[in-house]
């Protein structure tokens, strides 16, 4: 308990430094003075790479701050794995999810009538010859006014496929990018907007019109996500609750311009990229997790067992190999 | 939750760490540094796939700068040009389909089985997969993805010397070396009839196995019901064979048929040939008691 204890303290002071900056970076050693001395002519040494001696110790685990809303104050803190909330950034694989998505959102309803659907007599508008005037069939045709459109838009389904795996890897660095960002906020469990008592009671008591509701929700919460720089002016927020909540959702409705609501259920890989920062409450942040880790949890059948460990990437490891039953 | 810098700051601030700093700063960078723009941009405008990861599509036949204009790609003049060449053609001789004809057919009722070797049935137990102290069954067979869902499974003999574990294994068909491998590994092989919906419903859950066949007769009727009557859930029973073919496989203890117990002794798994000295004492009695009508007649 003691030396868990002492983690805990190490993790928070490491959390602190890290909250301190404006983006999380790696906390890089230094090298001695007199290494650091340098000619002025001389290059710099590239950070990027490193001496043999020197052991690669990647980090395994995360810091996570859980804050109360709206006053964020620190509540608790907790460790994620690196796996699940600081994975590199890869532009492909977001490309991939977000395109993915895309194409499986299009509703691909719109439908245009052929000559053949088009409705009316076929039969022939003037004779074939005599008139003077152009040959001409039925009035269906997509020459005529009126006729059928050829090569319009027809019913189809525009999905494309990803592979899970794929898909999964993209959800955890799109919340690895915003944590790495100071931009996922987390906070404790039953994220919602407080409103002020006597605004409640008033609406309550139906002396306030929905215009005027609606007018001091929208300044409200303008000002109070304006004064947290969340607002508009700082690129609106994305709040992730469990399920619906009565008051943040209006509340998000009406001020949708500095942000916006959602649930667990409607939340994508685009969502957690679009506004300027995610507010997510701890245990939605957990379940998203959980839900997208199709490439770290093995999917084999072990008789007798529950399979929700997490292996190394890529590689099955079973729990008895080579047991001999002869 | 400390005040936070704007983005571009931000994101020089993340830059900084890997990018190596010019050795003096230049005066277009110095007149970058004052533009400075303070609004939050989306990762979403800069995200692509890797280079080269899409292959654009060829457009044949859409303009002569595309080089695939005129002709498509077709060369000149003939039957390439305008048709395709059957895949038979041999160029003007009778073709061997039109020479000799069609042999053969493709028989679609035929159950598929799903093929399971030896070995991999061996690696399987070794990695934990299947459980070997337990009757392996379809069931299992099925959820440790060993095999997949079709009309049965036959156990075939790849890797029949690999095969070290006694197991005991029900299955809807099995080979010859097969059975051997698996009973001198001091393991039993039952082979029992199953169709495609009788293994899903194994998978899920809403089946029991058995390798005993159903019972028939008005004996039976009042435990079948009385069971019924009391147990909660209702559970889909195996089905037993009703084919001839499927009849005489499951009753012949060469296959080690689960119906293989209803032999007499002596009796063939065969329906219809019947050995031949049973034949010959029941043709005897027959022509018996023709002749004693034969001498009343006359």
């Amino acid at each position: 308990m003691a030396g868990k204890g002492m983690r805990c303290l190490s993790e928070a002071m490491r959390g602190l430094s890290l909250g301190a900056q404006t983006c999380r970076t790696v906390p890089v050693r230094t090298a001695p003075l007199i290494s650091r001395r340098s000619m002025a002519t001389e290059a710099p040494v590239s950070k990027i790479t490193r001496s043999v001696d020197e052991k690669w110790t990647p980090i395994t685990t995360v810091p996570v701050t859980v804050h109360s809303f709206p006053d964020l104050a620190p509540r608790s803190l907790e460790t994620y794995s690196a796996k699940h909330l600081y994975l590199p950034l890869r532009r492909d694989i977001l490309h991939l999810a977000v395109v993915y998505e895309g194409d499986n959102t299009r509703q691909g309803t719109a439908q245009a009538k052929t000559r053949w659907e088009v409705a009316g007599s076929h039969r022939k508008v003037r004779p074939q010859k005599g008139s003077g005037r152009a040959r001409v069939g039925n009035k269906q045709s997509p020459l005529q006014r009126g006729g059928g459109k050829s090569h319009g838009p027809r019913n189809r389904d525009f999905g494309t496929k990803l592979n899970r795996k794929v898909y999964d890897l993209a959800w955890r660095t799109a919340l690895s990018y915003r944590y790495r960002r100071g931009e996922l906020i987390v906070t404790e469990d039953g994220l919602d907007l407080p409103l002020p008592e006597d605004f409640l009671q008033q609406a309550q008591d139906g002396l306030l019109t929905r215009e005027l509701e609606d007018a001091f929700i929208e300044k409200y919460v303008g000002e109070m996500l304006g004064a947290m720089q969340w607002g508009k002016a700082h690129g609106r927020t994305t709040f992730i609750t469990g399920e619906e909540r009565m008051n943040l959702f209006t509340a998000m409705e009406v001020a949708g311009e500095n942000g916006r609501a959602l649930e667990l259920e409607d939340v994508d890989v685009k969502d957690l990229l679009e506004t300027g920062r995610i507010v997510v409450e701890r245990s939605a942040l957990k379940e998203m997790i959980k839900r997208h880790r199709s490439d770290l949890v093995t999917s084999i059948f072990l008789p007798g067992q529950k399979n929700t460990k997490e292996t190394t990437m890529g590689t099955v490891v079973y729990p008895s190999s080579k047991v001999s039953y002869a | 939750m400390p005040p936070r810098l704007p983005f571009v700051q931000a994101a020089q601030c993340c830059r900084r760490a890997l990018e190596v700093p010019p050795k003096q700063p230049s005066l277009v960078s110095l007149f970058a540094a004052l533009s400075v723009q303070t609004r939050s941009a989306s990762i979403l405008a800069s995200l692509s796939d890797n280079k080269g990861a899409y292959h654009k599509r060829i457009r044949r036949g859409r303009g002569a700068s595309s080089g695939y204009g005129k002709t498509a790609g077709r060369g000149m003049k003939g039957t390439k040009a305008r048709n395709k060449v059957n895949p038979w053609f041999q160029g003007g001789q009778t073709p061997l389909i039109f020479k000799h004809g069609q042999k053969g057919f493709v028989n679609h009722r035929a159950p598929v089985m799903a093929e399971l070797n030896l070995d991999r049935l061996q690696c399987w137990i070794d990695a934990g997969r299947l459980d070997p102290t337990k009757t392996i069954t379809p069931r299992e067979l099925v959820r440790s993805g060993l095999v997949g869902i079709k009309d049965g499974i036959k156990l075939l003999a790849r890797g029949k010397n690999e095969i070290r574990t006694p197991i005991n294994i029900v299955v809807s068909r099995a080979s010859a070396s097969a059975i051997l491998a698996v009973e001198a590994a001091g393991g039993k092989i039952t082979t029992r009839y199953y169709t495609k919906a009788a293994i899903k419903n194994l998978v899920s859950g809403k089946s029991v196995h058995t390798d005993k066949p159903l019972p028939v007769g008005p004996e039976h009727v009042e435990s079948v019901l009385q069971q019924a009557r009391t147990s909660r859930k209702h559970f889909y029973r195996l089905p037993d064979p009703t084919s001839r073919w499927d009849i005489e496989y499951y009753r012949d203890p060469a296959h080690r048929g689960y119906l293989s117990h209803t032999l007499k002794t002596g009796e063939s798994p065969s329906l219809y040939f019947k050995v031949p000295g049973e034949k010959a004492l029941v043709g005897k009695k027959s022509k018996k008691s023709a002749d004693a009508s034969e001498e009343r007649l006359f």
